[in-house]
């Protein structure tokens, strides 16, 4: 170990540790899933990366990579000990390349710090989480994540155009070149996004970036049901509107929301849904309006929210999942069964299936999440403390899951798999499809020491 | 260790605190802001060692309380850092810089271990009165490193018929902060102040402030000079004074008591107020409280420097109500720009 310790010293300096205390604090995300690492490095540049996996390969020693920690499934845990690379001090913005639509950035770069940065050019990076104000843009990518605009922008998926990885063995690539399009070659871009450093660990990324809407305007439309609610959304999707943020909060959430600003204007009962509508003040009007006509039949009440309003239901918005405690400050938010994903048209059923799970285990959920694209937040919370309730909480986690599943949906939509969901992976994709993810795994990293533990890899 | 489980784990690690935690930002290590903090104090309840390294992640704290002010689940981390702090230290578990600053306070009344009388800049002493309305509570900053605010404040109280404790003690809040007892501090001030027969004490320090009203025993009202200023500000003959400022608002009086107006509103009274970048419950700490001044000096200065960046354009001078504002700022380089909200209205007085 101190052989290991003094070559880490030689090639990052004193951005080494060893300690208890901080490897404590690298054991893991918000999710349950937690490995003691032996080190813990915060790596400067793609050659520190390039030395460190080298070193790892050839001592067989476990790499698990890290943005901000803000992940939900585990996926940064180092399961199985090794070391931790902290990529969030790489948090440089290259280049802002706005001709061309890219942004080129370190890993460690915080989403809303990039999205302040392009704010004065009027362009934005669209993926939207709620942890935009501290998640990595690495952490982004290696997860696929989205957030509340992906319904109509999409995932990080889509805004990924070359990144620089370093591979198991220390070889640095790059995986597509500054343009929008390419079709040369396999798509290792895509192959890499999602790949929750499992394959390789991200050290550049070229974003593409897209102009910031003209307006916004918000439509909260208030239902009796969750599952009305969901009809309502189905409506009007196949009325040819795209909203850009289509967000369903069940009573629960109101409640925590209006703990965190009760001088929000949001209505006390009820489920509601967030409509928001982008582009000219002349097509948003128009969306507004057709809109809150669909929702108007079957709705107790639909209003328009624009400016300050707009903005302080948003970001409290972004903040509930983590806010739960409020309610009861007793019990706990525990990230699990939180990020199941259906066909759109299948909501409703979700939405009931998820309310019979969580009251016939009797354990409390607050509901809330992209329903304009399937994806479902499940907050369960419980007295920690209690060994009964934790019980209850994995049952309904699985059968969360499982109901997803069944609805030809899938365990993530946004969060990763990471270890928390690993068990589900082949029976949602296939042994077939998951024997191929293994034979990819094991091209690239065939001593395993990649993020090992975690997608269902060993 | 005896620490609060319930209110660790309502802490969902969502990492929020990540984007406030002023120490976190100079630092980049997870042990340096509010979750690694709390999964430390975790770690401490489950066997975890409290090395140095531990020692060093909890009180790099300055107990700012931005992360309260944005956490989520609503956890207030600065209560658990110092309750964390106060059961290392029965322990006898401590840095050389906490065990330097109590034996300082302990031995000498004060944070420096200065010998001399608490009041030696006082030129009569006859001006105390033994029985008062007010007590002016001065502080150990304000008593030793800046007299000429010390004497403006008293000034400018007196006309309002208040005294001084002959015998003053440091109020106890850098012993609370760093997890001492202070106790034997609180009850001779508190002794000293029945023999007054004060309602209200004044204090012109926000360490000071927030110790009183939170630490002490109700048996009076506790009140700032800014707020004591705002309330009476048409009963003191100012004049306008052709300046520009900024407002610095010290955590112990803004975020922890909300105190971000009067100062404001005594301000607009003599001059023109420009605020800084992040203002009110948003405002950066200056980096000197918690005990990090004392304990991790150039963190301390490298979170003012940041702190020095809010500050607007063309201001003539940077002004706050806390000594330990003014001595962090001030060494990080604004010198005497950085000045307190009395000697601003010192200068106005006609």
């Amino acid at each position: 170990m101190i052989e290991i310790m003094q070559e880490l010293n030689e090639i990052a300096g004193d951005r080494v540790s060893a300690s208890p205390g901080e490897r404590c604090c690298y054991a893991g995300d918000a999710s349950q899933i937690m490995g003691m690492p032996d080190f813990v490095v915060r790596p400067q540049n793609a050659s520190q990366v390039s030395r460190i996996l080298r070193l790892c390969s050839k001592k067989l020693i476990p790499a698990t990579a890290r943005g901000a920690g803000t992940g939900l499934a585990g996926g940064c845990s180092p399961v199985k000990g090794g070391l931790v690379l902290d990529m969030s001090g790489m948090n440089r913005i290259l280049e802002i390349d706005i001709e061309n639509q890219q942004v080129i950035v370190e890993p460690g770069v915080v989403a809303e710090k990039l999205n302040s940065a392009l704010k004065p050019y009027g362009f934005f990076f669209p993926p939207d989480p709620g942890s935009l104000a501290m998640c990595t843009i690495g952490g982004m990518i290696s997860y696929n994540s989205s957030g509340m605009r992906s319904v109509k922008y999409g995932t990080v998926r889509n805004y990924v155009l070359d990144l620089e990885v370093v591979l198991a063995d220390g070889r640095v690539i790059h995986t597509g070149k500054k343009v929008l399009k390419s079709s040369a070659g396999y798509d290792l871009t895509r192959l890499f996004v999602g790949s929750e450093g499992t394959l390789g660990i991200i050290t550049q990324a070229g974003l593409k970036i897209a102009p910031l809407p003209n307006t916004r305007k918000l439509i909260l439309a208030c239902f009796d049901e969750a599952e009305i609610a969901g009809q309502a959304v189905i409506e009007i999707f196949s009325n040819g509107i795209t909203p850009s943020a289509c967000e369903i909060l069940d009573r629960t959430t109101l409640q925590v929301l209006k703990l965190c600003d009760p001088l929000l204007a949001i209505p006390e009962e009820g489920d509601i849904i967030l409509f928001e509508v982008d582009g000219t003040e002349s097509s948003t009007s128009e969306a507004a309006r057709q809109i809150s006509e669909i929702c108007q039949t079957t709705a107790k009440s639909v209003r328009i929210a624009v400016g300050r309003g707009m903005d302080s239901i948003w970001a409290a918005r972004r903040l509930v999942g983590a806010a739960i405690s409020r309610l009861d400050p007793t019990k706990t938010r525990i990230y699990m069964g939180e990020d199941v994903g259906v066909p759109i048209k299948e909501i409703p059923a979700l939405i009931k299936k998820v309310q019979q799970i969580t009251t016939k285990l009797d354990i409390p959920a607050m509901k809330y999440g992209h329903i304009g694209d399937g994806n479902l937040h499940v907050a369960l919370f419980i007295d920690v403390m209690s060994e009964e309730q934790w019980q209850k909480l994995r049952l309904a986690a699985d059968r969360i899951h499982r109901a997803a599943m069944e609805l030809g949906g899938t365990v993530s939509s946004e969060h990763g798999i990471g270890l928390a969901r690993a068990r589900y992976l082949p029976e949602q994709v296939g042994t077939e499809a998951f024997s191929v993810m293994q034979s990819i795994k094991k091209a690239l990293d065939p001593q395993g020491i990649l993020n090992p533990g975690k997608m269902g890899f060993e | 260790m005896n620490l609060d489980l319930k209110a660790i784990n309502q802490c969902v690690r969502c990492g929020s605190c990540r984007t406030f935690c002023p120490a976190f930002e100079e630092s980049g290590w997870e042990s340096a802001n509010t979750r690694g903090r709390i999964i430390i104090m975790k770690g401490l309840t489950c066997g975890l060692s409290p090395d140095s390294q531990v020692l060093d992640s909890l009180n790099s704290c300055t107990t700012c309380g931005i992360c309260t002010e944005n956490c989520p689940a609503g956890v207030n981390p600065p209560e658990l850092i110092e309750n964390a702090r106060r059961q290392l230290v029965s322990q006898g578990k401590m840095t050389i810089q906490q065990a330097d600053l109590s034996r300082n306070i302990f031995t000498s009344g004060n944070t420096f271990g200065d010998g001399r009388d608490r009041l030696s800049w006082l030129k009569d002493r006859s001006l105390l009165a033994k029985k008062a309305d007010y007590v002016y509570f001065v502080g150990c900053m304000n008593s030793y490193r800046y007299t000429d605010t010390a004497a403006n404040t008293f000034g400018l109280l007196r006309r309002f018929g208040a005294t001084m404790l002959p015998a003053e003690q440091c109020c106890g809040s850098p012993l609370l902060r760093t997890g001492f007892d202070a106790r034997r501090f609180v009850d001779e001030n508190c002794r000293q102040i029945a023999k007054t027969g004060a309602k209200t004490i004044i204090t012109g320090c926000a360490g000071c402030y927030t110790t009183l009203k939170k630490s002490y025993p109700q048996d009076f009202q506790v009140e700032s000079v800014p707020e004591f200023l705002a309330e009476r500000i048409s009963e003191i003959d100012l004049k306008q004074l052709d300046l520009t400022v900024t407002y610095h608002d010290p955590c112990h009086l803004g975020r922890h008591n909300q105190i971000y107006e009067q100062p404001r509103q005594v301000i607009e009274a003599i001059c023109r107020l420009k605020e800084m970048k992040t203002n009110r419950k948003d405002a950066r700490c200056c980096g000197g409280g918690g005990g990090v001044r004392a304990g991790y000096r150039d963190l301390s200065l490298q979170m003012a420097k940041k702190r020095l960046k809010d500050v607007p354009q063309d201001v003539d001078y940077i002004v706050t109500s806390c000594p330990l504002c003014i001595r962090n700022l001030r060494d990080a380089g604004a010198g005497d720009k950085v000045i307190d909200l009395v000697d601003l209205v010192a200068m106005a007085m006609r």
